[in-house]
């Protein structure tokens, strides 16, 4: 039996395009980008290269702009801590109780250091209330990092918006964005709509490229200090021997989110649609966390189901072959239930019973159809085991 | 992170699911004994139920002949509530007997459980303990005087030191001792208390001070209290009334003729924070003569200084 994978927000096939071009420098062109010999001289081209794409898939800004990391998480790390150890004078931060745990964690962290940090909350659609941003931005605002998109419920926010509030507000404020979902599925133009934005992170292996490579925009003039140190590497703000083929598979995978956006926004926007509606048919009592919000992530589909917890049935739907996560405590490190709809105040009732649902431009109608013929079956065997479900009258009974 | 369940958890997390026969999925109508541990707010229920083939004279020599289960849980916590049912089925034991099945017992019998899934077999072994009291009543049976040490019923009653998922400091104390809990994390692992929003770990009367009392350790430290955060900068209440007033004065009836509308957000300094309503499905240039005309009107009327932000 094939998989059906649709955990793409977790991580993504390496695209065989991508696999392609970082070939070489797998096998002949392994050589160090900084040595002065000849036959090194095509990883140092390479890594240039991969940068003028980037920066051409990103608006085409500035190539100079984009820094190479290990990872999002890294870029995350860099942005805010280089950040605030750029300016001393001030000690306020605003950010999202949604966040990525890299950057929510980070904001732990900078309290922990004496930072002031602003914790955004969201309503029951998983969005920020405006009024309560301009009313958290102080005249010693630093900061402000908010994703464009949530990785558990798609939901997308307005960081154009925001950030050209914070900017109008006080020029020196720094906005960062984690862009790590968005890339890809929404358009991301830093001269355009995201002209305000001064650091924006994302990864490659959300994007078809391999784990272990990502991204940092800089905007110059950014009052920012590099954060790993140790080398020359990208002009002295990243230390550590470039990761040549991954980063020459980022560039590539960025170039095929970018002209699969269309793809995202129709095809796979439809094969979500459909199935959120199929589900919704065939399943009582069940939430779709994020369906109202005003932007939604296309190829994003979480759900609450009452009544039942969340890693029996993904353990379930793991034995049909269908891969998909859970913002469940028990499929977590912590007891916890996800804290990204618990901000959302998913009903009490729900909250452990939650299943991400996240497709990429590999998914198709036959693997929609496969989940749609397997768990609504699930989860009424799951809730005939549940106290908590009345099978007679097909309810959930408290 | 994938599953390590055993083989044993797995086969009889599959059999209940689908309902295969031998298994104990179900809750007994009228039952001998109920008992149910947890809730739905903390993310697994076991609603237990036994019964008995009655012995005509001595209740203290009933005999557990069925056993039933409805648990909202993940896989190992279904699978615990079988293997309960299995055990207590399998050995014919008195309700008084089936006391000694602990969650050790249990744990055995999956061939072990992921060291963070202790508290599913726990759960099996709290929700039988009541059932069983329940069965005493039922039958006139006076389990404190059997069994003091297990007659601890509402003392479970009491302060609560993890209000994530609602343990109180007798429950706490009680099965710190039983199980030999040790540290913190054994505490979150058997009986999920501390694993969620963290703060009883350190706080005062928290896990740490139990354990300290219970083991005999002296607290290690002070945890630090962070310093009161100083107020910044108020906003100046003259220039907001001022602003205020030139906005229902001037600004509000000006944006009116127009179809338009003003909802003021916040003043810091000299910006001013406002939705213009009306300006909205026209292009961003209209939006833009829209606020500079709101932007003027304050600048003549109330300070030059003034700037507008649409929010």
């Amino acid at each position: 039996m094939k998989n059906v994978y649709v955990d793409n927000n977790a991580t993504t096939a390496i695209a065989p395009e991508v696999l392609a071009v970082m070939q070489p420098y797998l096998t002949s062109d392994y050589f160090n980008p900084s040595s002065m010999y000849d036959a090194a001289r095509s990883s140092a081209e390479a890594i240039e290269s991969a940068r003028r794409t980037v920066a051409r898939c990103l608006g085409d800004i500035d190539p100079d702009q984009i820094i190479f990391t290990g990872s999002a998480t890294e870029s995350n790390n860099a942005a805010l801590f280089g950040t605030v150890q750029a300016n001393p004078k001030r000690g306020h931060v605003i950010t999202t109780t949604i966040e990525h745990p890299s950057v929510l964690e980070i904001g732990k962290e900078l309290e922990r250091r004496g930072q002031e940090v602003t914790f955004l909350s969201v309503d029951r659609n998983g969005e920020l209330v405006l009024d309560d941003y301009v009313r958290a931005l102080r005249s010693d605002t630093l900061v402000v990092s908010i994703m464009m998109a949530n990785n558990e419920t798609g939901v997308c926010y307005p960081v154009a918006e925001l950030a050209r509030i914070a900017k109008e507000t006080d020029a020196e404020i720094v906005v960062h964005t984690d862009a790590t979902q968005a890339l890809g599925k929404l358009p991301v133009d830093l001269q355009d709509d995201l002209q305000h934005v001064d650091l924006l992170s994302f990864s490659g292996h959300k994007i078809h490229a391999p784990k272990g490579v990502g991204c940092l925009f800089v905007r110059r003039g950014t009052r920012w200090r590099p954060f790993m140190l140790g080398g020359h590497q990208e002009k002295g703000r990243r230390a550590g021997t470039e990761n040549v083929p991954y980063i020459v598979g980022l560039a590539k995978a960025c170039e095929l989110a970018i002209a699969g956006v269309p793809d995202e926004q129709g095809r796979v926007r439809n094969l979500r649609d459909r199935l959120q509606k199929a589900l919704i048919e065939r399943i009582p009592a069940v939430e779709v966390n994020g369906k109202e919000a005003a932007v939604r992530l296309p190829n994003t589909l979480n759900l609450a189901f009452h009544g039942i917890e969340g890693e029996a049935i993904l353990f379930e739907l793991s034995r049909h072959g269908i891969c998909a996560s859970s913002g469940s405590a028990c499929t977590s490190g912590t007891l916890d239930p996800s804290h990204v709809l618990k901000a959302m105040q998913v009903p009490f009732t729900a909250i452990h019973g939650s299943v991400r649902i996240s497709l990429s431009r590999y998914n198709n109608q036959e693997d929609i159809e496969r989940i749609i013929e397997v768990l609504p079956d699930i989860i009424a065997r799951l809730r005939k085991l549940s106290p908590y479900w009345n099978d007679e009258r097909n309810c959930l009974e408290i | 992170m994938p599953w390590n369940y055993s083989d044993k958890v797995l086969k009889l997390f599959m059999d209940a699911v689908k309902g295969e026969t031998g298994t104990h999925m179900g809750e007994l109508e009228n039952p001998d004994g109920f008992g149910e541990h947890g809730s739905i707010v903390c993310g697994d229920t076991l609603r237990f139920t036994f019964r008995v083939e009655r012995h005509p004279t001595d209740p203290t020599r009933d005999i557990i002949t069925q056993a039933r289960y409805l648990t909202f849980g993940c896989t190992s916590a279904i699978a615990a509530s079988e293997a309960l049912c299995i055990l207590l089925e399998e050995q014919g034991k008195t309700p008084i007997e089936a006391l000694q099945v602990s969650n050790q017992d249990l744990i055995d019998f999956l061939d072990g459980l992921p060291e963070q899934k202790i508290h599913c077999s726990v759960m099996g072994a709290e929700a039988l303990q009541k059932a069983v009291a329940d069965w005493a009543s039922k039958r006139g049976v006076d389990l404190a005087e059997l069994l003091p040490e297990l007659a601890h019923g509402d003392e479970d009653e009491g302060r609560t030191v993890c209000n994530c998922f609602s343990v109180t400091e007798p429950y706490l104390r009680r099965k710190i001792k039983e199980l030999g809990l040790q540290s913190i994390a054994e505490i979150t692992n058997a009986l999920k208390a501390g694993g969620g929003c963290t703060v009883c770990h350190h706080a005062p009367g928290g896990l740490q001070d139990l354990l300290d009392e219970i083991w005999g350790v002296k607290p290690v430290g002070q945890v630090e209290v962070a310093a009161p955060h100083t107020g910044e900068q108020l906003s100046p209440y003259r220039l907001g009334q001022q602003i205020e007033t030139a906005i229902e004065a001037v600004v509000r009836p000006l944006l009116q003729d127009e179809d338009g509308d003003i909802e003021l957000v916040d003043i810091k300094g000299h910006k001013i924070y406002c939705r213009l309503i009306g300006a909205a499905n026209q292009s961003d240039a209209a939006d833009q003569t829209f606020k500079l005309l709101v932007e003027q009107q304050l600048k003549d009327q109330v300070d030059d200084r003034l700037q507008v932000i649409a929010v």
